[in-house]
């Protein structure tokens, strides 16, 4: 979709509540600041889902995987569907960062941050998951190709080397992004703090003084980085659908899945924007700042992405049954009414059906119903790994060998666990760096002041 | 010395995600230290093998027993012996395991008040069981097994010198019926051996010789032979199976007869008489007077137009034969249908061909008769002493027969056991015996056949074999008792019994093996006054129970040993446990499915057993396999999953009364049972949740017809469903071929439905290995040999270190096979509708048809392997040779490799297998050349890659390549049939690569249109019974 223009863009953000800049730091500093009763039990429960996940993924890691639910033909399960799902909820954070910036997509200023931050956590997140799937932690490095004596070397024809290489670059990449935009800012809190915070956020800011060879500089690093990040974002989350589709697993052999899955990753990304952001909003008052405008948009990228999804579904079926492959069109019917049908129709219904919704105006700016929705969007999104992973599995060429999988407790504590993991770091974030860009978003007050000059010097048409 | 172990150190610093990175894990260094004085006839790392006799059933294969730096670890068939020739079946195979069995009782030991076990001396024992035969020798009984001849005489002298009452020799699976009916029918006292090789009609009246029969590897082989196609234009031998359930023999049947459960008698005779009447009756006229045609067919249960096929059958073979009733059809009118089978033998011209008398007499052993005769002694309080060897009567005989509290009554009990049972549970004294791997011993099964059994390692625990208890009770005795008893040891007495031969020659060969010695049989005057009738069964119940003997479990015995507990049952594909068949249309009467557990009950008592629904069984029959239910032993009871005490499955010697058939055997199928529901449910560990192969060319069939008419393979290769909208399109897969073989065969297509265009791809598994070695390994198995009968499954357990994982891991699919026989019934629908979802059992089976084939599935290594390309570590790539190798220790389980493998052949360590599943001395026989997997890591089939490498050593040292047929896989080795062949298929002249060439008709690649290029070729089932089409 064409962003809008931006004096559209300025008129929403000068909406008549719009603080003046001085109340900008003020207001998104706060978020940092004072005590939130909200925030401390957040950050409790987290803490202990980590806790919890850390003494499942301990006994796992003593007793073996054998606690996990795998079995024969099953051989992945709910942990590499995580990985998948927090890989795919990294994308919007980049995409919202990198490619909305390049489109010049204003209204992304007030989000940014917080997808940011949702990315680099989630992919952090979700580079746990292929240690933690592959049972014997200390054993990852044999993935890395590095010189050494053992003669232990990589194989570049495994699509998950490929994944090992698309990770991390994604992850340097968005880390990147993500510490170079918050250099304006952490200068903001630098000015703000005392004592050994000062001393800390001084480090961070790199000696930013907000001259203008430095917001020159900047402003070009950032516009690089985007250039590089855009490919990253459909790159990713290709190389992780051919771990997949470069497979002879039937269900998973299709040439459509680099495009699905990173349609798939945007579409849950953006629906975990909306998740994560619709408490911070309300816990920290930033109403001023994200807009139901703000959130209209997100809706708008949900339902095409969430089209592109629908599409996506059909295809693999109107492929399975073109094809006359009878391996293919099994799976494929097992899929739908075979033992797994709960999560392939939980599946459907969340991630097409309810999004259809959204084409009402009224509901795209219903924060309360954009939250359900966007959860279950979350839901839909984590069934349509365990969809496409579990059920292909389970019924593969040899019928003497088909099986089931029933996820464990420990896996589904892990599982549990991530989301504790991933709101920790977010909520501590929260408590030391500025949610919402600051600087960028007095960079949209400039614009639209400079917009309003312009105007008037032009007699007010444009 | 900390407690902290390496792995655990591992485990730990592994939690810790910045640890991850930089932990290594160097193998601490161990020293191998060598021997001070070197034994001579030792060379570390070179394997000894020593000649000696299977224990596990009367059938006494020959082994040959290899030994690693003196200790035992494969057990292999010794080619000389002429009753297996080399070949070992499943139980065989994994006999070696009683060696270093958990269970083993580890010295003698008496029972204190309170069932404590206190450990004694032998000397204490010795002469505490002295004293007690020195005054209660006339109230002492001796019941055991079976034993050999050398152990039988001393025995019967150690009987007669110590003035014991008596000894029974008593075998729960014994011969009785057969004997008394060749008593009547012939007027000799003695089994009749049958040799199916050349037969061109074999008729199995509930034998099941294929699996459960006298000496399944011997008829196997025999069978195999009779119908081997190469040697059989019109396709050899044809099997006609009688069984009221589809058992192993009636899976590999042309033609399976679902008679009426006791029928068997009745059918044999009406179809002598029919048969004579068309051939001309003869002098045995007179004996089938009794034949009823019509009550026949009536009481079978069978069409008339089935029983006219029949007799057709028999009248226009050459050289059949028919095959007597066995323990799953022993019924209290056993003897008469074994004598109406021997009668229709006489009919069909086999007797003296393929039915031999031995010339002498069998030894006569105990029926049940005797045994319950001395039970009512025991109740009379008649016995003070009971001295039990190589038999568990408290286990195997009915509970009906009242042993247990009889054995209460008795002042002594003494057990011989080797390994804990439920008898020896009860014993006041035990003086454990070796294992068969540790002890001397001999063995006949058949006149002319003197088998060895000879120690490979020293007792392991402080035990003594039995004939030494013996000698020493008899000398402790002193007096007379001693001077009557030989002199010297155990040894001495079997060497003495040999000593009419060459004693060193005997030990390397395995025994004197001669021509059975025959006698010319006629009809007896007796045999006229046959009436051979339907069996009475007790009770007025719906249905018929058949208790069926378990295809690894014997009389009970095998249940201790986890291998056989953990192959799945060849025909349900169950394991761990018992299981009750009954028909789907009873399943649905009563409402229960797959797992629900079902109370079935007798007149003589009732179980609970979990039900397995199928197609293949009669509707008024349930069966129970035999020699589950123990509760005693590490792996036979649920001990081992720490629950001590409790029964693994049920014990059908509960719910059958001590019937007896005219000889005094046990008639098995001797009573009426009900069912009912329970409301619980209990899961069983099905490996195989379909049979139904849905048209995927997994294990396609030829007919004979089509076979002689065309001899293409395009008529059979079922690549892909006949709707699939241009199936030549695969073809273009193949430029790539090593050799550039290209595509080629597409044979010409006559049209028809089930017709398909032509291999999708041809290709030679010859290319698919480095250009410049001169190898590349390859595999045949002749699917129209294969049984099922799994020997090659647990030959690669025991030679490959394969670990046991448990019912509760097996139920998960988590079994650690390299291989597995996969059974289809038909080629099912393509239906996708049709699920296996909703009903988790194979349902492909329909009474009276046999469409079974079975699949035996192993690595195939592919020549462009699935797995091979996605393992990120290059922990499973592609050797010179051809071979998919796998690297364990750099493997790190990303599992990908399982996902890809479209054979899913590969297992993953869930836990630390290797470390915990080797319970006691198990460790002890695992083969050196054989990593042992650690936790993490994948496995699979390696093509015995430790044997190619023990094969190439010489062959370099002599400088040439490695001949064909010097290395032969465990799984080749063992098969009973000989369906398998290995070698090198770069040489032309190997017979793996003639076999496939030479039945290039048949051959074909499994799922060959995925173009994994597999070096494994199949060579199709042939269906000799199809006039024409195909499926």
């Amino acid at each position: 979709m064409a962003p809008p223009p931006a004096s559209a863009v300025a008129d929403a953000m000068n909406a008549p509540a719009r603080p003046r800049d001085s109340r900008t730091n003020v207001d998104i500093m706060a978020v940092t600041k004072g005590f939130h009763w909200p925030w401390l039990i957040a950050f409790i429960a987290a803490v202990s889902g980590v806790v919890m996940a850390f003494l499942a993924l301990a006994y796992q890691t003593y007793e073996g995987l054998g606690v996990a639910g795998y079995q024969a033909p099953v051989f992945w399960g709910v942990y590499i569907i995580t990985f998948v799902f927090w890989i795919g909820i990294g994308h919007a954070g980049t995409l919202i960062s990198a490619i909305l910036y390049l489109f010049r997509a204003k209204w992304r200023n007030a989000i940014n941050r917080g997808a940011e931050t949702m990315t680099v956590f989630a992919v952090l997140t979700a580079a746990l998951f292929p240690l933690i799937h592959i049972g014997r932690l200390w054993k990852f490095y044999f993935l890395l190709p590095y010189p050494n004596q053992r003669y232990l070397w990589v194989n570049f024809k495994s699509p998950l080397l490929w994944d090992v290489f698309a990770v991390n670059t994604y992850l340097t990449i968005s880390v990147l992004f993500f510490l170079v935009g918050l250099i304006p800012d952490i200068a903001i809190a630098r000015d703000r703090a005392l004592g050994w915070k000062k001393a800390v956020y001084t480090v961070l800011a790199a000696g930013w003084q907000g001259t203008g060879k430095q917001w020159k500089a900047h402003n070009r690093t950032v516009l690089h980085l985007s250039g590089i990040a855009t490919p990253l974002v459909l790159s990713v989350h290709s190389v992780v659908s051919w771990d997949f589709a470069m497979s002879i697993v039937p269900g998973w052999h299709a040439t459509i899945f680099a495009p699905y899955f990173v349609a798939g990753a945007i579409f849950g990304g953006f629906a975990m924007v909306v998740v994560v952001m619709v408490p911070v909003r309300r816990i920290f008052r930033l109403e001023p700042y994200i807009t139901d405008y703000h959130f209209e948009n997100m809706s708008r990228f949900i339902l095409f992405t969430s089209l592109i999804c629908g599409y996506a579904y059909g295809a693999e079926y109107f492929i399975a049954w073109y094809s006359g492959v009878e391996p293919e069109q099994t799976s494929f019917w097992q899929r739908a009414f075979g033992p797994y049908w709960v999560s392939t129709w939980c599946m459907i219904t969340f991630n097409v059906i309810f999004p259809q919704l959204l084409w009402i105006k009224r509901l795209r700016t219903c924060v309360p119903f954009l939250f359900v929705l966007c959860f279950f969007i979350n839901l839909g999104m984590w069934f349509e790994r365990y969809v496409i992973i579990i059920t292909s599995l389970s019924r593969e060429y040899v019928p003497a060998a088909w099986g089931l999988y029933i996820p464990s407790t420990v896996e589904l504590m892990v599982l549990a666990g991530s989301f504790c993991w991933f709101s920790m770091f977010f909520l501590l974030f929260l408590k030391m760096f500025p949610i919402i860009a600051i600087s960028e978003v007095k960079e949209l007050d400039i614009h639209a002041r400079d917009h309003a000059r312009e105007a008037a010097a032009h007699g007010g048409t444009h | 010395m900390s407690e902290l172990d390496r792995r655990d150190f591992l485990k730990i610093v592994g939690l810790s995600a910045g640890a991850a990175a930089t932990a290594g894990c160097g193998d601490p260094a161990s020293k191998l230290i060598p021997y001070v004085i070197q034994p001579e006839e030792i060379t570390p790392g070179v394997a000894v093998h020593y000649a000696s006799t299977c224990q596990e059933c009367p059938a006494a294969c020959g082994l040959h027993v290899k030994t690693r730096e003196g200790r035992p670890i494969k057990l292999e068939g010794n080619p000389e012996h002429p009753i297996n020739q080399g070949r070992l079946c499943a139980r065989g195979q994994v006999g070696i395991g009683r060696t270093y069995h958990p269970d083993r009782i580890q010295g003698p030991a008496s029972r204190s008040a309170d069932g404590s076990l206190q450990s004694l001396s032998w000397e204490d024992a010795r002469n505490k069981l002295a004293a007690k035969l020195g005054s209660a020798a006339a109230r002492t009984w001796i019941l055991g097994g079976p034993v050999g001849p050398s152990l039988d005489g001393l025995l019967d002298r150690f009987v007669e010198a110590a003035g014991i009452a008596g000894r029974l020799t008593y075998s729960p699976f014994g011969q009785h019926a057969l004997i008394e009916a060749s008593e009547a029918v012939f007027g000799v006292s003695a089994a009749p051996v049958f040799d199916l090789s050349e037969a061109d009609l074999v008729i199995d009246f509930g034998a099941d010789f294929l699996d459960t029969g006298t000496s399944p590897t011997e008829h196997a082989a025999q069978f195999s032979k009779s119908r081997d196609l190469a040697g059989h234009e019109d396709g050899g031998a044809r099997l006609v199976a009688i069984s009221p359930r589809q058992n192993l023999t009636a899976s590999n049947a042309d033609q399976w007869v679902a008679a009426a459960p006791g029928s068997e008698g009745v059918l044999a005779l009406a179809l002598a008489k029919a048969v004579a009447d068309r051939k001309g009756a003869g002098e045995v006229a007179g004996a089938l007077a009794g034949a009823r045609v019509a009550e026949a067919i009536r009481a079978a249960g069978i069409e008339r137009s089935l029983f006219d096929g029949l007799v057709d059958r028999l009248a226009s073979a050459q050289r059949a034969v028919a095959l007597p009733p066995g323990i799953a059809a022993a019924t209290n009118a056993g003897s008469g249908a074994a004598a109406a089978v021997l009668l229709l033998n006489v009919v069909l011209g086999a007797v003296g061909e393929r039915l031999r008398y031995p010339a002498s007499d069998a030894k006569r052993t105990a029926s049940l008769k005797d045994v319950l005769a001395l039970i009512g002694e025991m109740k009379a309080g008649r016995v003070d002493c009971l001295l039990i060897h190589d038999l568990n009567p408290v286990f195997s005989l009915p509970e009906a027969a009242g042993f247990k509290e009889a054995l209460a009554k008795v002042d002594l009990v003494v057990s011989f056991a080797s390994m804990a049972d439920e008898t020896s549970e009860r014993a006041h004294m035990l003086l454990p015996d070796h294992s068969s791997m540790e002890n001397w011993g001999d063995a006949s099964p058949r006149p002319g056949i003197r088998s060895l059994i000879q120690p490979t390692i020293r007792p392991l625990y402080d035990t003594q074999a039995l004939g030494d208890t013996l000698l020493g009770i008899g000398r402790a005795m002193g007096g007379s008792v001693a001077e009557q008893l030989p002199a010297g040891s155990w040894k001495s007495v079997v060497e003495s019994n040999w000593s009419d031969t060459n004693w060193r020659q005997a030990l390397a060969r395995g025994g004197v093996f001669g021509p059975m010695p025959t006698r010319e049989v006629s009809l007896a005057p007796s045999a006229a006054n046959l009436r051979p009738s339907m069996p009475r069964l007790q009770g007025s119940e719906e249905l018929t129970l058949v208790a069926f003997p378990h295809s690894y479990f014997g009389d009970g015995r095998g249940a201790a040993l986890p291998w056989m507990q953990e192959i799945p049952d060849p025909v349900t594909k169950l394991s761990w446990n018992s299981w009750a068949e009954i028909s789907f249309e009873k399943a649905r009467e009563l409402g229960v499915a797959f797992g629900d557990v079902i109370t079935i009950s007798s007149s003589a008592g009732s179980v609970d057993v979990s039900v397995f629904p199928r197609g293949g069984i009669r509707d008024e029959v349930v069966a129970i396999p035999i020699g589950q239910g123990h509760t005693v032993g590490h792996y036979a009871s649920m001990a081992g999953d720490g629950e001590p005490g409790v029964a693994r499955g049920a014990n059908v010697a509960a719910l059958l009364p001590a019937a007896l058939d005219e000889a005094g055997g046990q008639a098995f199928l001797s009573t009426k049972v009900s069912i009912s529901k329970t409301g619980r449910f209990r899961r069983l560990a099905l490996s195989q949740w379909t049979d139904n192969q849905r048209k995927r060319g997994l294990a396609p069939e030829v007919s004979l017809y089509d076979l002689a008419k065309t001899g293409g393979m395009a008529h059979f290769v079922a690549a892909a469903s006949a709707s699939e909208p241009g199936a030549s399109h695969a073809a273009e897969g193949n430029h790539d071929a090593a050799g550039g073989h290209g595509e080629g065969g597409h044979a010409e297509e006559g049209g028809g439905e089930h017709h398909f265009e032509g291999p999708p791809f041809e290709f030679d598994p010859a290319n698919d290995a480095d250009p410049d070695q001169p190898y590349r390994w390859g595999m045949t198995i002749d699917n129209d040999k294969c049984t099922g009968c799994s020997a090659c499954v647990a030959a690669c357990y025991v030679e490959n270190n394969g670990t046991i994982v448990g019912e509760a891991q097996a139920i998960r699919h988590r079994e650690m096979s390299w291989m597995r026989i996969e059974r289809y019934v038909g080629d099912g629908e393509d239906d996708v509708r049709d699920g296996a979802v909703r009903r988790p059992t194979p349902d492909g089976e329909a009474l009276g048809k046999n469409e079974v084939r079975h699949l035996p599935m192993l690595c195939q290594h592919c020549g462009a392997a699935p797995c091979e390309s996605v393992c990120p570590v290059i922990a499973t790539y592609h050797t010179p040779e051809g071979i998919n190798g796998m690297v364990y220790n750099r493997c790190v389980g990303t599992r990908y490799c399982a996902n890809n493998c479209v054979y899913k052949v590969r297992r993953f360590n869930y836990f630390d297998y290797g470390r915990l599943n080797w319970p006691g001395l198990l460790g002890l026989m695992l083969n050196p050349d054989v990593t042992v997997r650690g936790q993490g890591v994948m496995e699979k089939c390696t093509f015995c890659v430790q044997r190619i490498a023990a094969a190439r050593q010489p062959a370099k040292d002599e400088g040439r390549l490695i001949g064909d047929g010097e290395v032969v896989t465990a799984c080749q080795q063992a098969c009973p049939s000989g369906a398998i062949e290995f070698g090198n298929v770069r040489d032309k002249s190997s017979v793996a690569a003639q076999v496939a060439s030479r039945a290039d008709e048949r051959a074909y690649h499994a799922l060959q249109e995925l173009n994994a290029r597999p070096a494994v070729t199949y060579l199709a089932q042939v269906k000799r019974d199809k006039t024409e089409g195909v499926h």
